[in-house]
């Protein structure tokens, strides 16, 4: 009997751990790509858990700093005649005597020559040092800590939202700690580099994220990029949802309820469509459209499609897959309750809308999420169709659009990970939230998507 | 039914007269979207007032020569359009590039004579130009004088040769064994400007390419003869992706990059300092060599409004454009009278090496980055060839060897 009992135990302690095994080895990559999206440098080799931007010394720090500057602690800034208060501590050996660091606030922005196009007012021009003093000197285990403090004033009368600054010292005098962690140590550990002293607690802990939404902005309209392409791809989903929801579920309907002559040659087409993959009917759709549907679209006062989300939604308007959910969940309803409403008198519309559409919700629900999933997710056929402007592209093609700007020109990952995080999250929440209904999308359709 | 069939015709034809003198300009995504917008808002818009022309800049962000080759195709290319001198050869010998000799001919303010004459040979086919060169780049020597003031080395100069460089790069690698002298990428891209320098040329009269020419030699064994030393190392041996990005970690001392390293170091490491030099001159011929990196404004053959094209092509390429894309560091001009520009005057390090990158294009054996039609499958028996030979899975002759073979199948198909 206890014997028993111990083997139970074991097993459900073997079936936990394997679990735990699973999430870590699916959550890890996950976690991973989080706090690699918060680092200054994301591919920094050793890579470590111990990231600048999640230390809450820095927190307190970072909204402290702006606050004192006369900006938002949260969001940053340093206000006309603001007046910041900064901390170094360098390690020197006995044989050498510690040197104050040399201050400099550089002429520097994120974002390289383009982002310069956009500054109006540089730190530099306004931003001056006042009251470098040496505060504390005290032996530490083989030589000495010398701590110097120093103000930065903002002399002008302008806001400014992003105060960079530069400490150099001599060789040999090492940097320990500071107010706030720099962002990058050079010069074979000379210099420390602040991004920005002032940036305020979430341009600080989230500063790859910030990036992406500043960085990245139309010319012609001077609106932010990124959140147009949130919006576009948002737009696209739901379009392709409410298209998806609507046809599906009246051609599924009518192939399974209704008679009528061509019914099986209708369902076999719609299964052969299945079997085709996109990259053979690619070439052809892209004609179609090219040409605005056989000229109907001139109808309509455009001369192609192409570039435009009405070719599209169009040439997405109903995936088969779709539609063979549906069918096959009316299929399973009993006949009875739609015989009842005729007797009653009702439409085949009134059975359909009153009746049956009602019913649907749970196959109706997985086609939501699994064509909202697709739809956020797709790539290949987007990039194809939209070309230009840069405001019309959905997400997808906005994160390659940043990947040009970031990965070709300059190497900097961190903002095309923080890009690629953001487009992750709606999926993730939505799995999250409507878990049971992929479930259930696999099981009406047997295969996924 | 006749009705809505006269309905349509009608539609058809009030969209025809509709177009408009639009002309569309198509090139890279990410950064060049804006520098470009802005280039259209500041100059082009201004200067097409009244003309009844409009500007479209279309940035693509897909990869640029895939998408022109299929939009070329399909008939939905823009006017004007961005080739690299990698490609261009390709889509010119297909057809699809407009000849611009009548248009500069006709023109008052585009003259061929203006531009840098390796630039404006590389898109020339058969004694007709088919690109205007936006931009340009080239390689010069980056180092970063921190390393060199450690080692007490004098900085490398514009007298170098190959020897002389040696030895300061081997005493820079001799402060630490983390520390190397020069970044050694095995790729054409770079190496490529070393055998130039000796006297190679990557394909000879004959069509043919003979990589047992002594000048080839001469360079390879220089070049992967640094490995061995440890005076050199490759990127991927200090787990870097590239040649700038193990200068930018300060673990070498030098490497051989474009003015792209100049917004590297701005976004990673700012407060390196750096300078550039230009190639150290082969020894033996006294001559430097280089590798011109150019793209050009082409435009496109089946275009409906190639006069509205030439115009904005005339705006894009003019020198007050030129002048603004230079002064705010954003890339080298193409035009000859910039060489004087104040801007190349100042003295902050990433003006000079702007310079030293522009200098680099008319001095010594300069080719263009373009190996006839071929494209990159030429480069690649030689990339490996380097990657062998200083991962010391093959010795030089045998990896040569075996590169020669690889080519003449491909030369010879």
């Amino acid at each position: 009997m206890h014997d028993l009992k111990a083997r139970r135990w074991a097993n459900v302690a073997a079936i936990y751990c394997f679990l735990l095994l699973l999430s870590v080895l699916f959550m890890g990559p996950f976690v991973f790509a989080f706090l690699s999206s918060l680092k200054d440098n994301p591919t920094e080799w050793p890579p470590s858990l111990l990231v600048n931007q999640l230390r809450p010394a820095n927190w307190a720090a970072s909204y402290r700093l702006a606050k004192q500057g006369g900006g938002n602690g949260f969001t940053g800034g340093m206000g006309p005649g603001g007046s910041l208060e900064f901390e170094v501590t360098y390690w020197t050996s006995p044989d050498q005597e510690p040197v104050p660091p040399d201050i400099v606030i550089p002429k520097r922005v994120q974002g390289g020559a383009v982002m310069a196009l956009r500054v109006t007012h540089w730190a530099a021009d306004y931003v001056q040092v006042a009251d470098l003093e040496e505060v504390r000197r005290e032996p530490s285990a083989d030589g000495f800590l010398t701590t110097y403090r120093f103000r930065l004033v903002n002399t002008g009368d302008v806001a400014l939202d992003t105060v960079p600054m530069d400490l150099t010292v001599p060789m040999r005098q090492q940097f320990v700690s500071a107010t706030l962690s720099p962002n990058r140590i050079e010069r074979l550990g000379r210099t420390q580099s602040w991004n920005n002293v002032s940036a305020g607690l979430l341009p600080y802990v989230f500063g790859n994220y910030a990036r992406v939404f500043r960085e990245n902005y139309s010319v012609s309209t001077g609106r932010g990029l990124f959140l147009l392409w949130i919006r576009n791809s948002v737009f696209l989903a739901i379009t392709r949802v409410l298209t998806t929801l609507l046809f599906a579920s009246m051609a599924g309907y009518a192939l399974a309820r209704l008679d009528f002559r061509g019914k099986g040659a209708i369902f076999a087409f719609l299964l052969f469509s299945m079997m085709i993959p996109q990259q053979v009917t690619f070439i052809s759709n892209y004609l179609v459209l090219r040409d605005g549907v056989f000229g109907l679209s001139r109808l309509f006062g455009m001369p192609t499609l192409l570039n435009t989300y009405a070719g599209l939604i169009i040439s997405g308007l109903v995936g088969a897959s779709s539609v063979f959910i549906m069918k096959q969940f009316f299929e399973r309803l009993p006949a009875s309750m739609e015989e009842s409403a005729r007797i009653d008198g009702a439409s085949t519309y009134t059975v359909f809308f009153r009746i049956m559409l009602p019913l649907a919700k749970p196959p109706l629900g997985a086609l939501t999420i699994l064509t909202f999933q697709g739809v956020w997710n797709e790539f290949f056929w987007p990039l194809v169709v939209i070309t230009s402007p840069a405001d019309k592209y959905p997400l997808t093609i906005g994160l390659l659009n940043l990947q040009r700007a970031y990965g070709s020109a300059t190497f900097d990952w961190g903002p095309i990970l923080a890009g690629t995080f953001i487009s992750a999250l709606p999926v993730i929440v939505l799995f999250i939230v409507f878990q049971q209904y992929f479930v259930e999308g696999i099981s009406f359709s047997g295969t996924k998507g | 039914m006749k009705r809505l069939t006269l309905a349509l015709v009608v539609v058809l034809l009030v969209s025809f007269a509709a177009s408009a003198q639009q002309v569309r300009i198509g090139g890279h995504g990410g950064s060049d979207t804006i520098i470009v917008e802005e280039m259209i808002e500041l100059f082009v818009k201004p200067a097409l007032e009244g003309t009844g022309i409009t500007v479209q800049y279309e940035p693509i962000s897909d990869d640029f020569q895939r998408y022109i080759v299929n939009a070329l195709s399909a008939g939905t290319a823009p006017d004007l359009f961005y080739m690299d001198i990698f490609w261009a050869g390709s889509l010119i010998s297909s057809g699809v590039v407009e000849p611009l000799d009548e248009y500069i001919a006709k023109s008052d303010v585009l003259k061929a004579e203006d531009f840098i004459d390796t630039l404006v040979d590389a898109f020339t086919y058969e004694g007709k130009i088919y690109g205007i060169p936006k931009d340009f780049n080239t390689l010069a020597l980056f180092y970063n004088k921190d390393l060199f003031d450690l080692a007490g080395v004098e900085y490398p100069s514009n007298d170098d040769t190959w020897d002389t460089l040696y030895e300061k790069l081997e005493k820079v690698a001799a402060i630490d064994p983390s520390i190397y002298g020069l970044a050694l990428q095995p790729e054409y891209a770079r190496f490529g400007a070393l055998a130039h320098a000796a006297g190679f040329v990557p394909i000879g009269p004959d069509g043919k390419t003979n990589l047992s020419d002594p000048a080839f030699i001469e360079a390879f064994k220089w070049y992967t003869g640094m490995a061995e030393t440890g005076v050199g190392v490759m990127p991927a041996d200090i787990s870097q992706g590239w040649g700038g990005g193990a200068l930018a970690s300060e673990q070498v001392a030098a490497a051989l990059e474009g003015a792209w390293m100049i917004g590297v170091f701005k976004s990673d490491a700012p407060n390196m300092q750096y300078g550039a030099t230009l190639l150290p001159k082969n020894p033996r011929t006294g001559q430097r060599g280089n590798l011109t990196f150019t793209v050009a404004w082409g435009m496109n053959a089946a275009s409906a409004n190639k006069e509205a094209a030439f115009k904005v092509l005339e705006i894009l390429t003019s020198e007050e454009v030129q002048q603004w894309v230079l002064e705010r560091g954003l890339a080298i001009p193409s035009r000859k009278a910039l060489a004087d520009n104040p801007y190349f005057l100042q003295d902050s390090a990433e003006a000079q090496a702007n310079r030293i990158v522009f200098l680099g294009a008319s001095d010594g054996n300069v080719l263009p980055y373009r190996f006839g039609q071929y494209g990159g499958e030429w480069m690649d028996p030689i990339n490996q060839a380097l990657s062998a030979v200083m991962s010391k899975q093959a010795t030089v002759e045998e990896a040569l060897a075996e590169a020669q073979a690889q080519l003449d199948a491909l030369m010879g198909r």
